[in-house]
């Protein structure tokens, strides 16, 4: 992953200036850097990432621009540099304390003036502004002439201290070298670049909010995890799946799914070959994990109810993947073919595109295990920040992972999904009745037949609960959401909120408080004493994440207001922050960064799933006093 | 073994006989326990795991789902010590000759649990961060808050090989295999791994190929005992066919390790953390080739206050020479790092090793963490003797209709005092006089002062009455502000993070062919 650039990707340029550029690499293009240069996208495929590169023009005197990888002894150079004179320095330790002296080698040369006799007067610099734009126009040398210029006639340049000549220099460098730096767009480039620019379109997510939301979430590849049935035999457990409501453009759901292995295509040439254009690896690895997991002992596996039609030869897609990629032959570098044109994503992965032939159309969201179930507000999910991940949600391409793992529903569709008219089956028409439909209307059909196809079944795999975790980054009111998707994660699963601002959160805390729980529990109580065989057990067989139950039986509308959650299914909820803070590190400098982004912290709440036991439970422990008392529910503290 | 899945990375349905468990007493009060039915015990109910919370028999344990609040059960702590002893002694004075006793004992049934009265905990499964809340600590631990913005940062994907130096009590090891973790080799899942003990790579070389790169961490531990116990702890987890474990000094010894079964070269690592007292030694044993003498003495003599390391820096070289060099860092992509050192002075000698080694991109950074409690602050005079709440006045209003009470009732009880005075006074003077007096009891008890005392304001001892009484059917749950703080114990420094990355070396014989092929 990440190798190198590859034509039709997005990737991340580094300017001198500490600016982030964001561009997709199409061939035959060039890539204009503004006053830093412009050079021909080609120069940059094949190319490793994070190598510093400099522009080279036809203002240097090359026929054509020319792209010059700078080493990294000459990037570091100035701190290398620095760093000698700084160990020499430290040889003198009665120099350079606290005082203000200049700091004069054993040979008598100043090496470290203090900044007694400086002049702040920009009339030091002899060169006026045209004369630098006229040496700019010139432009010799990559930029690195113009800083040695500027430098030779700033009068009072060896009045400057050290400290204030190196920043002096990086000054310049920023400003004139013709640099950048080559990376590739994941996550973590990818919210620096949005919290710079737009950090309100992904609610200030900062990257370890992002660390602490995937840790806490317990997000990882699922590929390889048991999709089974509970004890009651409806609700589904594990398998690798999460569920996420996601207000941040998608985000979110791009850290999760870079953990879960299903955020960037499966390149060619990534792994095993020798030849870089070497095809490798289908992009159904899930599938072949899926197959493993089949082969567990003692896993109850659910398989695909085939409803008609499309679906069976979704079936038949599942079944003939795994075989196809376990062909020992296939991979191997020796064996492998070359695909037809490396510039074409969409078409290197053969190996399937052999078994798919007899059936056009790939299903979408077909995987049963490792998936995200994303819940949508409007009737489509945002996920615009998914397209520098090369997926489009609105137009997705079947050989990206996240075609097939990556789930959506609208909140009507779980709530009452008989208000979707999606959910609705279409008329089934017999193979004589389709025979004599125009082309078409056939196709329509089909089309129709596949929309509800998808969406029933994520519906009601979604209804059946027991998903490994729950990630909420949204404007809506926690609450809200909790209260509908806390029941549909398994025992033991992880409940994590993410929020830029603690109110929400600490409201969220207190609804899961202790005293809150205790008070829930001892109105249950009362409420089964009064009628034993009405609301509470039919309020408890919501715990036990029944569908329908869930869709109908919501809860009486006087215990909303006190209880909007319940709060006896998330244990040990807390809320925590998290904020890194950068240094420089240099040698004789090294302090933290002056400035730095303010805004959000960020704040995360997070809580484990759990199934509590019916009817009155004693806590037992002992409490700050002498006197041992007993109180309901109090153990856990929150 | 049967290809167990970790319960880390797929807990299943249920608590599995064999598999660790974690009982969550409190927030902060974990107690892992891998769950077991045998009857090998002293208690009558098998094993026991006893807390201040109850004694959970592993039996109330097995086959539970997950997530399930279980009841403490009533053991029979008292008798089993003795009993335990006797019996030990007996078999160490019998040696081998009862076997078919020991059988016997076995083989008779678990006493069934009865719940106790009160007392409980959750059974959830174990993931990294119950792990690392509830690990046998060995060493200074790697906190979520940390080891999430690592891997986090370090951009650590399934798929990926990363070495860990410094194992230290496993928690980043169980992080780093969730985030590696991309499915078990078939070979993993047949047979666990031996202990890879050091020298013996002639096992390079067997080719085999498999299309999908494992992921898989290589974890190097100094200290012999420590990683000994993370290697059957990680047994123990069924994370041992994921995580390779090997004692080794690696300043002196590098980080390459004999083939794994998929005979490829090891670690062919991506990503790098290194918790070691002095990272800039072990970064000359990551490098993409041999590093030139010029720059092992810059980076040598950057740490001059430390003497092992001139003697590292020597030695190291000759068995160099007769072995070939051997990177451990994956060829094809760029190697990213983070050391994490808790002093400054290490992270100066770091980065300038860094800087000399020809890494990029390097930054260093701290996490503060902190978690916030959250709390309703009840204040108010109707708290007045009440627990975990302020009794002061909540307003001005308050505080005045408080004041005015207590003058009042001063008032009265001066004016009664008066009162009082005036009456002994009067009894005096009419007794100087010779007069008769009345009992004092009648004047006082008089049904006019009876009603003045109802109108007062309430004694202090009414007030606590009444509060009490009061607290019955209020409902505190939502009274009070809410607040929020942090808590009261914080890590204000854990440790330095200095994160770079080694981009793929790139020569100019590759520069032309890029050049060639894509223009």
């Amino acid at each position: 992953m990440h190798s190198f650039v590859r034509p039709n990707t997005h990737i991340a340029l580094r300017l001198p200036s500490g600016i982030l550029k964001v561009i997709e690499v199409k061939p035959n293009t060039s890539i204009n850097l503004g006053k830093y240069g412009t050079f021909p996208a080609c120069l940059l495929f094949g190319r490793p990432y994070y190598l510093t590169f400099e522009v080279l023009d036809k203002d240097d005197g090359r026929s054509s621009t020319e792209l010059r990888v700078v080493p990294a002894s000459e990037l570091h150079a100035e701190a290398l540099g620095e760093e000698h004179v700084a160990s020499e320095s430290r040889d003198e330790p009665g120099e350079g304390g606290g005082a203000e002296f200049d700091i004069v080698g054993e040979d008598g040369a100043v090496i470290m003036r203090s900044n007694r006799l400086t002049i702040d007067d920009p009339s030091r610099q002899k060169l006026s502004m045209e004369e630098i734009e006229e040496l700019k126009k010139a432009g010799t040398g990559s930029g690195k002439d113009i800083i040695a210029k500027i430098m030779a006639s700033h009068q009072a340049i060896d009045e400057k201290t050290s400290f204030s000549l190196a920043k002096y220099t990086l000054r310049k460098a920023r400003k004139y070298l013709k640099r950048f730096t080559v990376l590739p767009l994941d996550v973590g480039t990818l919210t620096e670049y949005v919290t710079e620019k737009e950090a309100y379109k992904v609610l200030e997510v900062r990257e370890e909010s992002l660390g602490l939301i995937s840790s806490w979430a317990n997000v990882h590849h699922g590929g390889a995890s048991r999709y089974l049935t509970a004890q009651d035999e409806i609700s589904q457990i594990g398998g690798g799946r999460w569920l996420v409501v996601d207000d941040t453009g998608g985000l979110i759901v791009a850290a999760m799914a870079e953990k879960m292995g299903i955020l960037y295509p499966t390149e060619e040439g990534d792994e095993e070959s020798e030849e870089e254009d070497a095809v490798t690896e289908s992009f159904a690895e899930a599938q072949l994990g899926r197959s493993i997991s089949r082969d567990r002992e003692g896993s109850k596996e659910v398989s695909l109810n085939g409803t008609a039609g499309e679906t069976t030869a979704t079936r038949d897609i599942d079944t003939a993947m795994p075989d196809a990629s376990s062909e020992p032959t296939n991979g191997t570098p020796t064996t492998s073919t070359p695909a037809p044109n490396p510039a074409t994503p969409s078409t290197t992965s053969n190996g399937p595109s052999k078994s798919r032939k007899h059936h056009q159309h790939t299903s979408q969201m077909t995987a049963r295990t490792n998936t995200l179930t994303v819940l949508h507000p409007n009737s489509q999910p945002n996920l615009a920040f998914l397209k520098y991940f090369s997926f489009d949600s609105g137009a997705p391409a079947p050989s990206h992972p996240l075609y097939h793992h990556l789930r959506s529903l609208s909140w009507l569709s779980l709530i009452s999904p008989h208000e979707d008219p999606a959910y609705d089956e279409p008329e089934l028409l017999s193979e004589e009745a389709l025979a004599g439909l125009k082309s078409s209307k056939r196709g329509n059909y089909y089309k129709k037949r596949r929309r509800w196809e998808k969406t029933s079944m994520v519906v009601d795999e979604t209804g059946r609960g027991g998903f490994d975790g729950l990630v909420v980054a949204s404007t809506m009111e926690p609450a809200s959401v909790l209260k509908h998707l806390v029941p549909l994660v398994r025992g033991g699963g992880r409940v994590v909120v993410y929020s830029n601002s603690v109110e929400p959160l600490v409201e969220l805390c207190d609804f899961y408080s202790k005293e809150r729980r205790t008070a829930w529990v001892a109105r249950q109580y009362e409420t089964e004493l009064r009628k034993p065989n009405g609301k509470v057990k039919k309020e408890m067989k919501e715990d036990d994440e029944d569908k329908e139950e869930k869709v109908n039986g919501e809860l009486d509308g006087d215990d909303d207001a006190d209880f909007p959650v319940n709060p006896t299914l998330l244990l040990a909820p807390s809320l925590q922050t998290a904020r890194a803070r950068h240094w420089q590190v240099l040698p004789g400098r090294t302090h933290p960064l002056m400035t730095s982004r303010g805004g959000a912290e960020g704040y995360l709440f997070t809580g484990t799933r759990v199934l509590p036991v019916e009817g009155k439970v004693e806590a037992r422990g002992t409490f700050r006093g002498k006197k041992r008392k007993t109180v309901t529910e109090d153990a856990v503290q929150t | 073994m049967a290809p167990h899945p970790s319960p880390f990375l797929d807990p299943g349905t249920c608590a599995a006989n064999d598999t660790l468990g974690i009982i969550q007493l409190r927030r902060d009060h974990l107690i892992p326990a891998v769950l077991s039915s045998t009857t090998d015990s002293d208690y009558a109910e098998g094993k026991v795991e006893n807390t201040r919370f109850g004694s959970f028999p592993h039996s109330t344990l097995i086959n539970q789902p997950w997530g399930t609040q279980i009841l403490a059960s009533a053991v029979d702590t008292g008798s089993r010590g003795q009993k335990g002893k006797k019996r030990k002694r007996e078999k160490d004075d019998e040696g081998d000759a009862t076997p078919g006793q020991d059988a016997e004992e076995s083989r008779r049934d678990l006493a069934k649990a009865v719940t106790a009265s009160s007392g409980f905990a959750h059974l959830i499964p174990p993931t990294p961060e119950t792990w690392t809340l509830s690990l046998p600590h060995r060493t200074q631990v790697v906190y979520t808050p940390d080891y999430s913005y690592i891997l986090q940062r370090l951009r650590v994907r399934p798929g990926d090989h990363i070495i860990e130096a410094g194992a230290g009590s496993g928690s980043f090891t169980h992080a780093a295999v969730r985030s590696v973790f991309n499915g078990y080799s078939r070979e993993q899942a047949a047979q666990p791994p031996q202990q890879i003990e050091d020298g013996d790579e002639a096992r390079i070389g067997i080719t085999m190929k498999t299309r999908k790169r494992l992921g898989h961490v290589y974890s190097f531990e100094f200290h012999k005992p420590r990683a000994e116990q993370l290697k059957a702890e990680l047994e123990e987890h069924g994370l041992g066919a994921l995580v390779t474990v090997t004692n080794r000094d690696v300043y002196h010894d590098g980080f390459c390790v004999p083939a794994g079964e998929d005979g490829k070269l090891a670690p062919d690592a991506d990503v790098i953390f290194l918790d070691l007292p002095s990272p800039w030694l072990a970064l000359k044993k990551l490098t993409r080739s041999l590093p030139s003498q010029a720059v092992l003495k810059a980076v040598s003599s950057s740490d001059p206050s430390t003497p092992s390391a001139d003697t590292s820096a020597t030695t190291p070289q000759l068995p160099a020479a007769d072995e070939p060099f051997r990177s451990p860092l994956n060829p094809k992509g760029a190697i990213r790092i983070c050391t994490f050192s808790p002093c400054i002075e290490q992270v100066t000698k770091t980065v300038s090793a860094m800087r000399s080694l020809g890494w990029l991109e390097i930054d260093m950074v701290e996490i503060m963490a902190k978690r916030l409690e959250v709390r309703r602050e009840r204040i108010g005079l109707q708290e007045e003797g009440l627990r975990g709440a302020n009794p002061s006045p909540a307003s001005v209003h308050e505080a005045v209709q408080r004041l005015r009470d207590v003058e009042g009732r001063a008032h009265v009880f001066h004016s009664l005092q008066k009162e009082k005075q005036e009456v002994i006074m009067r009894r005096a003077e009419a007794k100087k006089r010779g007069e008769k007096v009345a009992p004092l009891k009648e004047e006082l008890g008089d049904g006019k002062q009876k009603v003045n005392f109802e109108a007062l304001p309430p004694s202090k001892h009414d007030r606590l009455e009444r509060a009490k009484k009061d607290l019955e059917k209020r409902e505190i749950f939502k009274e009070g502000r809410l607040v929020h703080r942090t808590e009261s114990e914080i890590k204000t420094h854990t440790s330095y993070l200095v994160f770079a990355v080694l981009p793929r070396e790139w020569s100019k014989e590759e520069e032309e062919k890029a050049r060639k092929k894509w223009s």
